[in-house]
């Protein structure tokens, strides 16, 4: 039989395993094909590659309660390249967030547009010649 | 009047001891003033005065003008992807369609997940982010994006590939240049670096690849590189395929500095509160983990 602190030692590592072995990966885990839209408040920007995270608080209405939801976008790179910085979005702001769902249903997204509430619409491309 | 013997004889010795003074301190002015100019010969030299120096940098201006930053042209990749598959073995087949089949059905294979650079021949093949090109005497060198190990040390000295290399994932370059053309021969490539034909998709080299290429500008600001890879493991037939990167001088582009792991960590504080990275959990397939 497993002792506990072994066990313990085992979760560990899986938890380590999990949190740490995924950054490059395909986008083929969310469905481009639907893409959606939600009304939310940034709670937090992880400006970081190869992914950007953006946490979003998207409105509570209709009677359903405020969830949390979180975003990936392109690197930094990218999305310097396409003319935003670190503080296009910033903790607080409210705002439009276009995405490709996940295709299990779960509470993420990849984020391809943002519609400030001044009307400025923050977007990007992998190709220079469409930005 | 007479002067004492004694006085005579200290007054003597006070002028030698001035005299010798005198040629310590022209001594010492002596060997002050070569040392400054010694050290000032030596430090023009480092500084680039010498003739073979300034002959080898002139050279360079006769090179094509490969510097700046590059970025992929992705749609052609995706282009690329669907035309050109490399020669897969026969066992080596199924592995690819499983995983472009995965792929397709939204079960993404993470062949790329562990933050490890992409190498070679990946990074020229598949990769989304830009790079650099730098051409100094002697040597080309492509620093990459994303990956802060993500670089490759072209060497143009005419130097050999070492008799018993360490195996790495940018494997060993030499290259010369042929016309406008850089060609540069890669070996002593890791077996787990992988040839990927997508983010999902791939197998590692297993071992003995040899890759030639082939740099040259088409326009002043399209680079293709022409790629020949030879992997007797997983290929049967040298695969030949052409992967383009364009120059925006007009946008002043520059390479941000990052590293993949970032996204698998966030800022945070410790018990003392110091500013450092924890844990940003992510799911299975790559994707960031939501908060439920």
């Amino acid at each position: 039989m497993i002792s506990p602190i072994r066990f313990l030692m085992l979760a560990v590592l899986a938890l380590g395993w999990m949190s740490t072995a995924s950054a490059h990966h395909s986008n083929a885990a969310y469905d481009v094909d639907h893409l959606r839209t939600i009304e939310g408040t940034v709670k937090e920007v992880n400006w970081t590659n190869p992914h950007i995270t953006f946490h979003v608080e998207e409105d509570a209405k209709d009677g359903k309660p405020a969830v949390e939801w979180v975003f990936e976008a392109s690197s930094p790179g990218v999305l310097t390249r396409s003319g935003w910085t670190k503080r296009s979005i910033q903790p607080g702001d409210h705002a439009t967030f276009r995405y490709a769902p996940l295709r299990d249903g779960a509470l993420g997204g990849f984020l391809l547009q943002v519609t400030l509430q001044n009307g400025t619409i923050l977007t990007y491309s992998l190709t220079p010649a469409e930005q | 009047m007479d002067v004492p013997s004694e006085k005579r004889k200290e007054f003597f010795l006070q002028r030698l001891n001035l005299r010798k003074s005198t040629r310590m301190v022209g001594l010492f002015c002596f060997v002050v003033a070569t040392v400054i100019i010694v050290a000032n010969t030596s430090t023009a030299q480092e500084t680039g005065a010498s003739p073979a120096r300034e002959k080898e940098w002139a050279a360079m201006a006769a090179l094509p003008d490969f510097s700046g930053v590059w970025i992929p042209d992705v749609k052609d990749q995706h282009r690329q992807e669907a035309a050109n598959m490399p020669p897969w073995k026969a066992e080596v087949l199924p592995q690819i369609e499983h995983m472009l089949a995965e792929e397709k059905a939204g079960r993404p294979a993470l062949i790329l997940g562990n933050c490890l650079p992409h190498g070679m021949p990946s990074w020229m093949l598949i990769t989304h982010n830009a790079f650099e090109i730098l051409i100094t005497p002697g040597r080309v060198t492509l620093l990459g994006e994303v990956d802060g190990n993500r670089m490759r040390r072209i060497y143009t000295d005419g130097r050999p590939h070492p008799e018993d290399p360490d195996l790495t994932l940018h494997g060993h370059s030499i290259g010369r240049w042929e016309g406008d053309a850089l060609v540069v021969d890669t070996t002593a490539i890791a077996p787990q670096a992988y040839i990927a034909i997508s983010e999902a998709a791939g197998v590692p080299n297993n071992g003995d690849m040899h890759i030639v290429e082939h740099f040259h500008l088409v326009k002043p600001d399209v680079l293709y590189d022409d790629l020949e890879i030879d992997a007797p493991k997983v290929l049967s037939a040298t695969w030949k395929t052409t992967r383009i990167f364009r120059r925006y001088p007009e946008r002043h582009f520059e390479i941000t500095e990052g590293e993949c792991v970032q996204e698998d960590l966030k800022e945070g504080k410790d018990q003392f509160g110091n500013a450092i990275f924890v844990p940003n959990p992510q799911r299975a397939d790559g994707s960031v983990r939501p908060v439920q």
